[in-house]
């Protein structure tokens, strides 16, 4: 406070009046606290209010009084603070202060202020004193009209002017002067005209100390983008709008969310110049040739392996370089890629794998493949070639061409004639069922099946076996039925009619059968005819229970 | 003999007659005479034509695993990789058993930076498609009249107890076949976006706003057409509306242009 003070008044010795502002220059929506004091013997219970341009009051005073003995002479003093609030932009005043002490009367002059819009004045650091009166009231009640604390987002970019396909990393940063407990993107942000890879931010981000517009701020890198420019012109980036969490700061908070966006940014992209041959690859490179078998025999393969290593947007080049090796076939390549995103850009290798089958005996050679890229530094499009790579070839007499089973169907050289096919194979062309019709199919045999069961065919046959007959569980129950003849004391028409039925029910009908199985039940058969019908003429119950062991053996034997 | 100038006359008369007309109603080229001539367009460089006689052969129904081969090769050449995998993953389907289609399937694949999720996000069409290559839709139909037919040989002749046998391990193979293309068919269609940065939009309208772009060569769920919009999802799960000329169906064969 003391530091800030605009001007001291002394009228006498002892009898000092001040009057003091917390700051020369703020904000429309900052507050200024103004405190008169008056040092002396005699303190008056009130200070007048000095005269307030551009200014009005919004809080105060607060008295403080203040007594110290230092060498057995007493010294006091007693402060009047207000709130002031500015009302509009441009300079205001705090007007000169008089007060009578005893006969005379002491003054502290007008203290000229400047307001500029928004809020420019730094947050008091919170202070912690042991001397109750030092606390200053209307701290804390500067603190509580603050509504919202203080934070804002920003979009920095790496740079401002590239070219196309030129690496740019955007980071988004949180400036804050006070905790934060959560964020997240509430409009993520569009990059219309650029390719965005995506960076992996700290999970705990390390803050560090800054000052904008003269106050001091916390600063966290929330998000990290890196841009790659598609076209050329000046691109805006439009303003991402992010969600803030904010703990509760004290027992009568309740925290709450806030939303801040960052402004758009607007860089200038220039164009890479046409150039015949030029990859799209903009960064700095470096190709390499080698094959893994330069010495081979008439038949075998050797993998040739062009490899492109360097920074820049190597994740846009996929179309392979042009391989035509005189005497041997080339086939297509295949692509292997070993990127990685980092802040300075994509960094890695990516490598074409040719399979090259020698037609020829001798010394092949693969000719110089080149490279062409655009290098930002040197602003033109620079060509890495590679050496020539020779292959030779063992066996058969030199200049001998080597049987190459190549199918008129399998990809033909690149650059070289297209591999199209001769034939439309019109007739190779499969009619497939439907998955509806194949369905329908399979409901209809259900059916079908259903209804021929229907009919009691075929679920008296027993899977499987010369005979096919009925099944276990009927032959069983036949058994089981047999059995009781005799045991039960039921009369021989009775018992008759039950094995009768019994083996009607195990063989069905037999006609038009002469086989052995056949002659067999049907003797069994006339046999329980004969003791059915015959005449009551004595005890048939042996005679039943012969009949039916008959049965039993016939059921087990050819049932 | 005057009656005899006459008939020479009318003989020459209606092969003039024939000689003039005849050109003039030629057959039309076949398909096989107009695939030769596409190629030849391709050879030359004329990828656009050449394109132009393939689609058209296309719609009008001779397709097969070579067109869209060639098809896939005019359109690599000109620089559209999307419809190049397009056409060769729509020649897959035709004929699943094509390994040439595979390996170029994956070597455009590789070059366009998609991962193998990106070009098969519908498990089932790949289910579909090996019922297609092993042809379990017949293979199921045919196990399915065996097991009838020999169901119905026992009602008639029922001393022939083997055809039980027949009939139950021919229904539960053909059942169990039939698994197979039923539940290929269940799969969402899907579709290749063709255009590089074709945009998702937010309706299915000409005032629609673009919510964000589809990578050129994916293969995305068609889940909704209507008119010249379908309704998609990308890889990334976001959902919206292309135009239908962006995104082309790997289901069906391409309409004749109008």
């Amino acid at each position: 406070m003391a530091a800030l003070a605009g001007f001291a008044g002394r009228a006498a010795a002892d009898d000092v009046v001040r009057s003091e502002v917390d700051a020369r220059k703020v904000g429309l929506h900052d507050q200024v606290q103004l405190t008169i004091t008056v040092e002396g013997s005699h303190l008056p219970n009130q200070a007048p209010m000095p005269a307030l341009t551009n200014l009005q009051v919004v809080g105060g005073p607060a008295v403080s009084t203040q007594m110290s003995f230092v060498n057995g002479h007493m010294s006091q003093s007693r402060s009047w603070t207000y709130a002031l609030e500015p009302q509009a932009v441009g300079r205001a005043e705090v007007g000169p202060v008089t007060v009578k002490l005893g006969s005379t009367e002491t003054s502290a002059p007008a203290i000229p202020i400047e307001v500029v819009a928004g809020s420019v004045k730094p947050q008091p650091a919170p202070q912690r004193s042991n001397d109750i009166f030092d606390e200053d009231p209307f701290s804390r009640l500067g603190r509580q009209r603050q509504a919202e604390p203080r934070l804002f987002v920003e979009a920095k970019p790496s740079r401002t002017r590239l070219y196309v396909g030129e690496p740019l990393l955007l980071t988004y940063y949180l400036y804050t002067q006070t905790g934060v407990s959560g964020l997240q993107l509430a409009q993520a942000p569009q990059f219309q005209g650029f390719w965005a890879e995506d960076l992996n931010s700290p999970e705990r981000p390390t803050g560090e100390a800054i000052t904008v517009d003269g106050v001091t701020y916390r600063r966290f890198p929330v998000m990290m983008k890196l841009l790659f420019p598609t076209r050329a012109g000046r691109l805006t980036i439009p303003a991402a709008t992010l969600s803030i969490g904010i703990p509760r700061q004290s027992f009568f908070d309740v925290g709450g969310v806030v939303q801040r966006s960052t402004k758009p940014v607007t860089v200038e992209v220039r164009p890479i110049p046409e150039e015949p041959g030029f990859s799209g690859a903009v960064g700095h490179f470096r190709a390499d040739a080698s094959v893994d078998r330069p010495n081979l025999s008439l038949g075998d393969a050797a993998t040739l392996r062009f490899k492109v290593e360097g920074s820049g947007n190597l994740k846009w080049v996929d179309r392979a370089p042009e391989v035509n090796v005189q005497g041997a076939k080339v086939y297509p390549p295949q692509v292997k890629s070993d990127l990685r995103a980092s802040s300075a850009g994509i960094s890695g290798s990516r490598t074409w794998e040719f399979v090259i089958v020698p037609q020829t005996s001798g010394t092949i050679e693969i000719p110089s493949l080149a490279f062409s890229y655009f290098d930002p530094s040197k602003e033109r499009v620079v060509r890495s070639e590679t050496p020539p790579v020779p292959l030779r070839v063992a066996g058969g007499a030199p200049g001998a061409a080597a049987p190459v089973p190549m199918t008129a169907t399998a990809p033909a050289l690149r650059g070289g004639p297209l591999p199209l096919r001769a034939d439309l194979e019109l007739g190779s062309r499969s009619f497939p069922f439907s998955g509806k019709a194949v369905a329908v199919a399979a409901g209809l045999a259900l059916v079908l099946h259903g209804l021929l069961w229907g009919s009691g065919r075929l679920g008296q046959l027993r899977l499987g076996g010369p005979r096919g007959a009925a099944a276990p569980r009927s032959t069983r129950s036949a058994l089981r039925d047999l059995e009781r003849i005799g045991r039960d004391g039921m009369s021989k028409e009775k018992a008759a009619g039950l094995i009768e039925k019994t083996i009607h029910g195990v063989f069905g009908s037999l006609d038009g059968q002469e086989d052995e199985r056949a002659r067999a039940v049907r003797d069994l058969l006339d046999e329980v005819h004969s003791v059915r019908y015959a005449p009551q003429l004595g005890d048939y119950s042996e005679k039943l229970r012969e009949l039916a062991a008959h049965a039993v053996e016939v059921v087990r034997r050819w049932a | 003999m005057r009656l005899v100038a006459r008939r020479c006359r009318v003989a020459l008369a209606a092969a003039a007659f024939l000689a003039i007309v005849a050109p003039a109603h030629a057959a039309p080229p076949s398909p096989q005479a107009r695939f030769r001539q596409a190629g030849e367009l391709a050879r030359s460089g004329d990828y656009p034509k050449a394109i132009a006689l393939y689609e058209e052969l296309a719609a009008s129904g001779y397709e097969s695993a070579s067109l869209y081969w060639n098809w896939a090769q005019a359109a690599t050449a000109r620089g559209a990789q999307g419809e190049a995998l397009w056409a060769l993953l729509r020649a897959r389907e035709i004929d699943p058993s094509d390994r040439a289609v595979q390996r170029e399937i994956e070597r455009l694949r590789e070059g366009a930076n998609l991962d193998r999720a990106e070009i098969s996000p519908e498990p089932l069409a790949a289910v579909a498609r090996t019922a297609r290559r092993f042809r379990l839709d017949l293979v199921a139909v045919l196990l399915l009249l065996v097991s009838v037919g020999a169901h119905a040989a026992l009602k008639w002749q029922r001393s022939a107890t083997r055809l039980a046998s027949v009939a139950w391990v021919t229904l539960v193979l053909g059942l169990l076949a039939a698994v197979v293309p039923v539940a290929g068919s269940i799969g969402r269609p899907t579709g290749t976006v063709v255009r590089r940065g074709a945009p998702l939009l937010d309706a299915a309208s000409p005032t629609a706003e673009t919510s964000g772009t589809l990578r050129e060569g994916e293969v995305v769920p068609i889940l909704e057409v209507s008119g010249n919009y379908v309704r998609v999802e990308d890889s990334s799960g976001a959902r919206g509306w292309a135009l239908a000329s962006d995104v082309r169906s790997l289901v069906t064969a391409p309409r004749r242009a109008s």
